[in-house]
């Protein structure tokens, strides 16, 4: 922390988290010198004159582009307004997002967790906080929270311990959390955002993103209160104490895009190790995000604020229980602007707790510095330090699911053709994951039985996925999802059949139908019982039914030759392939002989 | 017994002197009703009450500023009384072996892309759940526990 007064370095320091309480008031009473500098400055603090007008520069060009981009159709006129001012005000965000595991019983007793149940039901004596009951810490619930930790980057801590945070509120019967205040049990993690996973394929920051998270930690989720207006409330304990994690990031967020795509990131990631099975929209993750501004040409820049180790920030506001990846980007445009307009108009952004309301166009205030809340961490007398084998974390690490990158990473750079990386993101979100693994075993029997057929393999990623996704997907439609309806093996047999050209994709496709209705004959027996063997026309057969068609039709040729509607020239494929048996035309090769005889220029080469 | 006889400490000695001058920090009105509300304790009910407590705080707090001489230069603070050697610390290690129930209600998915799926049976929680929940209530709706609050919803 850069040298200040002593007041001046307690009263922001009383609202940093790790600095205990009473530590400060000991300190307070004796005259202070300075703390050493340990914080690792904010890269954006530049001391030489060149640097903010370079950075304008810079930060022009880039706010015209993502004005282009925006016109796509992102965040509308919000972001077009305050493009200008993103020059001048640097915004950062940090993120906190509470997370419910996915656990048979709760945190501190085996009630067992539930959704929707008969209220106050699954309720012990500890979860209604009687007095006298004692917490039970249920070992099961590291599980999930491990892995949720590992999928993030982080290290585990062999020792955490439970801590308490006392505040009153009628979803808190103990009038206390219990919570990882002084030891989580896992730090220093991070989470990296590659431009595909920005809507549109672009990153605000031209390249991946790399957030760090502070720390991990449990703790107890509180009830469920039902509003009745004006000031009843109706009270469940069903869920008091059902295991949470807190996600907590390093306020290194400049956009907020990158905010919603981070959290959006998240939750697909704890989704992907069975960490977590609820999502935003059913209320089992929220997130609360602190929002400051900082005015990036200001010539000598204070001291300002810092937050777990960043300084050099402005004053931060906390926008809480945001809960869908929507709302997170419109508070935070909201907020910034709230704040810009704040400072530019010589006022002071205070440090306050703030909510936003689905379709506000502001902010509104919840609670502001005299109804901060001191909770009095303490240390839980009555839990014992949770101390993690090593045997543990390695086998959950060892075992941990593959991650959605990885998964990507692989799909696009296999070896047999690309898949492009919206159809493997596409891929990989459907049916939990049981449509990857349908095209995974696809694959598989195409690779053993045609080991040697080069040019089916080089294009075996992308010829896949054009089946699992376009053709399949297509006839389940709205229905769900199940591999048995076309058994991996029979969709693989059609693949490698159209590619030997030993039927037409539309007999393919043919075929592909018949399956899902439920035909149980093998493909090879229903090509050879209805006799669907591709049995090419000769040329002058294809030449005969084309002229023959166009001499039906004068009006349509001339449609195609003296207005130029090119398209009906596939009507007349259409109709050679209809007025033919099934596998005889090809209609690749009807098209190049109708042109021909149209005096066409050859279709360009796809 | 005659040693026993004559007290020669009291904790008298760490409490301020009766005329009050100590170098505590002076406690605001302020500061007073913001902690009251923190704690969920009524306010002062009239001025001498309220200088009353901010009296007995004072006292408190010089009181701690005394025990806060003792130096406690690498003694760790102490949480609870629990059994701290290492034999207990190996006993509450959480290793596989004590989470082996909890793996067997988990299985594998997928032939190539392995997930992980938690059987979500609902467990049998009854010794713990059958209790009335809702007895010592004393307003209640149905099932639920009902509470008048006039505070803005959060």
């Amino acid at each position: 922390m850069l040298a200040r007064s002593a007041h001046a370095t307690f009263t922001s320091l009383s609202k940093k988290r790790h600095i205990c309480q009473s530590c400060l008031r000991r300190a307070s009473r004796a005259p202070s010198t300075s703390t050493g500098r340990t914080l690792i400055q904010s890269r954006t603090l530049q001391t030489d004159d060149d640097a903010p007008f370079r950075k304008r520069l810079k930060d022009a060009a880039k706010t015209k582009r993502k004005r282009e981009h925006a016109s796509a159709g992102s965040t509308g006129d919000q972001n077009i307004g305050v493009n200008s001012r993103a020059a001048k005000w640097e915004l950062t965000v940090g993120i906190e997002i509470h997370a419910e595991l996915n656990t048979a019983r709760k945190l501190f007793s085996s009630a067992a967790t539930s959704i929707s149940e008969t209220p106050n039901t699954h309720v012990t004596l500890f979860d209604a906080a009687l007095p006298g009951s004692q917490p039970h810490f249920q070992k099961e619930t590291l599980i999930p929270a491990l892995r949720a930790a590992l999928a993030l980057g982080c290290k585990i801590q062999p020792k955490s311990s439970f801590d308490r945070k006392h505040y009153f509120y009628q979803d808190q019967p103990a009038g206390y959390q219990i919570t990882q205040y002084y030891e989580p049990f896992a730090r220093d993690g991070h989470i990296t955002l590659w431009p595909h996973d920005f809507p549109g394929g672009v990153s605000p920051e031209d390249g991946p993103v790399t957030i760090g998270i502070k720390q991990i930690q449990m703790e107890q989720d509180t009830a469920k209160t039902v509003h009745q207006p004006p000031s009843t409330h109706l009270i469940d304990f069903n869920r008091v104490s059902h295991p949470l994690i807190e996600i907590i990031t390093l306020p290194q967020i400049h956009n907020p895009t990158t905010a919603a795509v981070c959290v959006r990131k998240i939750q697909m990631i704890l989704k992907a190790v069975n960490a977590v099975t609820a999502g935003m929209e059913m209320g089992g993750l929220r997130a609360d995000v602190n929002v400051s501004v900082r005015d990036r040409t200001a010539a000598a820049p204070g001291p300002g604020h810092s937050f777990y180790g960043i300084s050099g920030l402005g004053q931060r506001t906390e926008i809480k229980n945001l809960a869908s990846v929507k709302a997170i980007d419109d508070a935070i445009v909201a907020e910034r602007n709230r704040q810009i307009d704040l400072l530019e108009n010589g006022g002071v952004v205070e440090g306050e707790t703030r909510g936003w309301a689905l379709g506000s166009t502001t902010t509104k205030r919840l609670r502001g510095k005299e109804g901060e809340i001191d909770y009095r961490y303490m240390p839980d007398p009555d839990i014992a330090p949770v101390t993690i084998g090593p045997d543990l974390v390695q086998h959950l690490a060892n075992t941990l699911p593959t991650l959605p990158d990885d998964n990507l990473r692989h799909l696009v750079a296999q070896e047999g053709g690309l898949l492009s990386t919206k159809d493997a993101s596409t891929l990989l979100a459907l049916d939990d994951g049981d449509r990857l693994d349908y095209y995974f075993d696809v694959i598989h029997h195409l690779r053993s039985t045609f080991p040697r057929k080069r040019k089916l393999l080089a294009d075996l990623g992308k010829v896949t996925g054009n089946w699992v996704l376009m053709e399949l997907g297509g006839l389940f439609k709205n229905q769900e999802w199940s591999a048995k309806r076309v058994p991996s093996d029979q969709l693989a047999t059609i693949i490698a059949q159209v590619f030997d050209k030993q039927i037409t994709r539309h007999t393919g496709k043919l075929l592909l139908s018949k399956k899902f209705e439920g035909d149980i004959r093998p493909i090879e027996r229903i090509i050879a019982d209805e006799n669907l063997h591709l049995r090419p026309l000769s040329p002058q057969e294809y030449s005969d039914l084309a002229q023959s068609l166009l001499d039906e039709k004068p009006d349509m040729v001339k449609d195609i030759t003296e207005k130029q509607q090119f398209g009906k020239v596939k009507w007349f494929v259409g109709q050679m392939m209809a007025r033919s048996e099934e596998g005889t035309v090809e209609p690749e090769t009807a098209e190049v002989v109708l042109r021909e005889l149209l005096h066409l220029p050859p279709m360009e080469q796809k | 017994e005659r040693l026993l006889a004559n007290p020669t400490w009291s904790v008298e000695s760490l409490l301020p002197p009766k005329a009050g001058a100590t170098d505590t920090p002076k406690i605001s009105s302020q500061q007073l009703h913001h902690l009251l509300r923190l704690s969920a304790l009524p306010p002062p009910s009239s001025p001498e009450d309220e200088k009353k407590m901010l009296d007995t705080l004072s006292a408190q707090l010089h009181f701690v500023g005394e025990i806060q001489q003792v130096d406690t230069t690498g003694v760790e603070p102490l949480r609870a009384i629990r059994d701290e050697t290492r034999a207990a610390e190996k006993e509450h290690k959480i290793t596989m072996e004590t989470l082996t129930e909890a793996f067997a209600q988990e299985k594998v998915v997928g032939k190539h892309h392995k997930r992980i799926q938690r059987n979500t049976d609902s467990v049998d929680a009854t010794d713990v759940e059958n209790w009335a929940v809702l007895g010592s209530a004393e307003r209640k709706a149905g099932k639920f526990f009902v509470v008048e609050s006039e505070r803005p919803v959060e």
